[in-house]
């Protein structure tokens, strides 16, 4: 794991039926400690997923650099896990097989990666799911794969992109505390996106506020770990902290 | 009454539920039946309209006398060397075109045109050239199985789901790797439908040709026995076409359906 800097990021597009340049992302600059648990929170259309995307290397960034570990990012490299929103599991992969991908590709011989697998898969309590296909799960256990999936490949930073955005809220309340618990074993260096303010506080060791392509603020979360939802439903610190990120969020 | 109806259909389903094979055999009773009561009421007259008894024992004379299974063999064959061309060089070009933005500006425009042209309409052209043998055969088969495999093929490349290529790479996987384990598994289920449309349009082209500049072959068999006036032979010639197609679709290409997007979630229901 290693730390992640972003200076000056800027990504501008041209809109051909506009006929005008338009400013997605403005000068954005951010570093993130290796192991540290970072959340980027905003309105949808505040620029938050181009990021994401900029620092995956899906697409291009037009001004400002990427650092990860000190290299430039140029495309997309496994040094950079990836949590979609669709959860984007191979639907012709086993749970097994979709975890192993990574290790996979990096040459790791069949009985080596499928340890690796079956390790991560009972970090998610996903064992008996292993010989399944994605299309037999719920959506819950599916993206709980999509992490792990991740996970396995050891990358530098973990990046996440609404991950938890289309599972019901119980289900979303279990992922969360999971996702902590797995990040407490592990210490990724995670980047997590969402538009969910509580979600944001409840995962992050810090808030990062966007609007409008800016960052707003910067907000340190040091709430105690391990965090659970009935702990921190009636907790005031957690209360507060929701309460300024909100007002952060929507004042801009 | 309505008991004993109910008694022959609970009969029925208990019956086909033990012999799956019964339920595709089933529909075809009363056609045959239908077709054996015309004749037997000499609605027309029997050169024009043998019944399925007359059909059976000249199934039965020709495999006796070895000539129905040699042209069977020639059709198949000819069939499955096309069938292999045309997926061949369908497949690939199918994946270029789907992948490659460049690729499908320049040939999209030339695939829509060629296959506009047709199988048949090619055969005076490819008689001139190649002759009455095997190679015009080959050619119009390659050529009708291609379009839909390698038009079924774009459509299942560019299904695939953005996130699917993007968590791959970030995944680690290389260029030539994404091909494999995203590309090809992804447009799978459209493949293996553009394979049968491909081989059910084959296969008539390969009778039409067969017909046309055939020295053997089912086609060839119909044909020559028009010639003779062998209504009988006619018949039996359509019901092998009927049988065959049926054999290839519920034996091979049924099974790798069922195999590839259904199990994957990629075709419902």
């Amino acid at each position: 794991m290693k730390d992640l800097t972003i200076r000056n990021l800027s990504k501008t597009y041209f809109d051909p039926y506009a006929g005008t340049n338009v400013t997605a992302v403005h000068d954005v600059s951010l570093k993130v400690e290796q192991g540290e648990f970072v959340c980027i929170v905003g309105p949808s259309g505040c620029g938050k997923t181009t990021i994401l995307n900029m620092i995956a290397g899906f697409i291009p960034h037009t001004g400002g650099e990427i650092l990860v570990g000190g290299r430039p990012v140029k495309g997309p490299g496994p040094d950079r896990g990836v949590v979609f929103q669709s959860f984007a599991l191979f639907p012709w992969r086993t749970v097994l097989e979709n975890v192993a991908f990574g290790p996979k590709m990096r040459g790791v011989r069949k009985v080596e990666r499928e340890r690796i697998a079956h390790e991560y898969l009972a970090l998610a309590k996903l064992t008996e799911a292993a010989g399944r296909y994605p299309a037999e799960l719920s959506g819950g256990m599916q993206q709980r794969v999509g992490v792990v999936r991740a996970l396995a490949n050891e990358p530098d930073v973990l990046l996440m992109d609404e991950p938890f955005a289309s599972v019901d809220a119980q289900t979303r309340m279990t992922l969360q505390e999971e996702l902590t618990r797995i990040w407490q074993e592990k210490r990724p260096t995670v980047i997590f996106i969402t538009h969910d303010v509580q979600e944001a506080v409840f995962l992050a060791n810090r808030v990062v506020a966007l609007s409008k392509g800016r960052v707003l603020d910067d907000i340190a979360v040091d709430l105690p770990r391990p965090r659970s939802w009935d702990a921190l439903n009636d907790d005031a610190r957690f209360k507060e902290l929701s309460g300024r990120v909100l007002q952060l969020v929507r004042s801009a | 009454m309505k008991q004993f109806l109910l008694k022959i259909w609970s009969h029925c389903v208990r019956l086909t539920a033990r012999w799956p094979s019964i339920a595709s055999i089933a529909p075809f009773i009363p056609v045959v039946a239908a077709w054996w009561i015309v004749t037997e009421l000499q609605l027309f007259p029997r050169v024009f309209l043998p019944g399925p008894a007359e059909v059976v024992r000249s199934f039965g004379s020709l495999v006796y006398m070895g000539i129905l299974p040699a042209y069977l063999q020639d059709s198949i064959v000819r069939l499955a060397v096309g069938a292999f061309w045309g997926v061949a060089l369908g497949i690939p070009l199918g994946i270029l075109v789907g992948l490659n933005q460049r690729a499908r500006t320049a040939l999209w425009p030339l695939l829509l045109f060629f296959q506009a042209i047709g199988d048949i309409a090619w055969l005076p052209i490819l008689v001139i050239w190649f002759g009455y043998g095997l190679t015009t055969i080959t050619v119009v088969i390659v050529y009708t199985v291609i379009f839909p495999v390698v038009l079924n093929t774009v459509l299942g490349v560019r299904s695939i789901p953005i996130t699917l290529h993007r968590a791959a790479q970030s995944l680690g996987a290389s260029r030539i790797r994404m091909l494999w384990e995203v590309v090809l598994p992804g447009a799978l289920p459209n493949i293996v439908t553009g394979l049968r449309n491909g081989l059910g349009y084959g296969w008539r082209a390969l009778i039409a040709t067969e017909i046309i500049v055939g020295t053997s072959g089912i086609g060839f068999l119909m044909f020559d026995a028009r010639r003779s006036g062998s209504v009988v032979e006619i018949l039996l010639g359509m019901i092998i076409l009927g049988i065959l197609w049926y054999i290839v679709d519920s034996w091979i290409l049924a099974p790798i359906e069922r195999a590839t997007g259904q199990r994957w979630g990629l075709v419902t229901r």
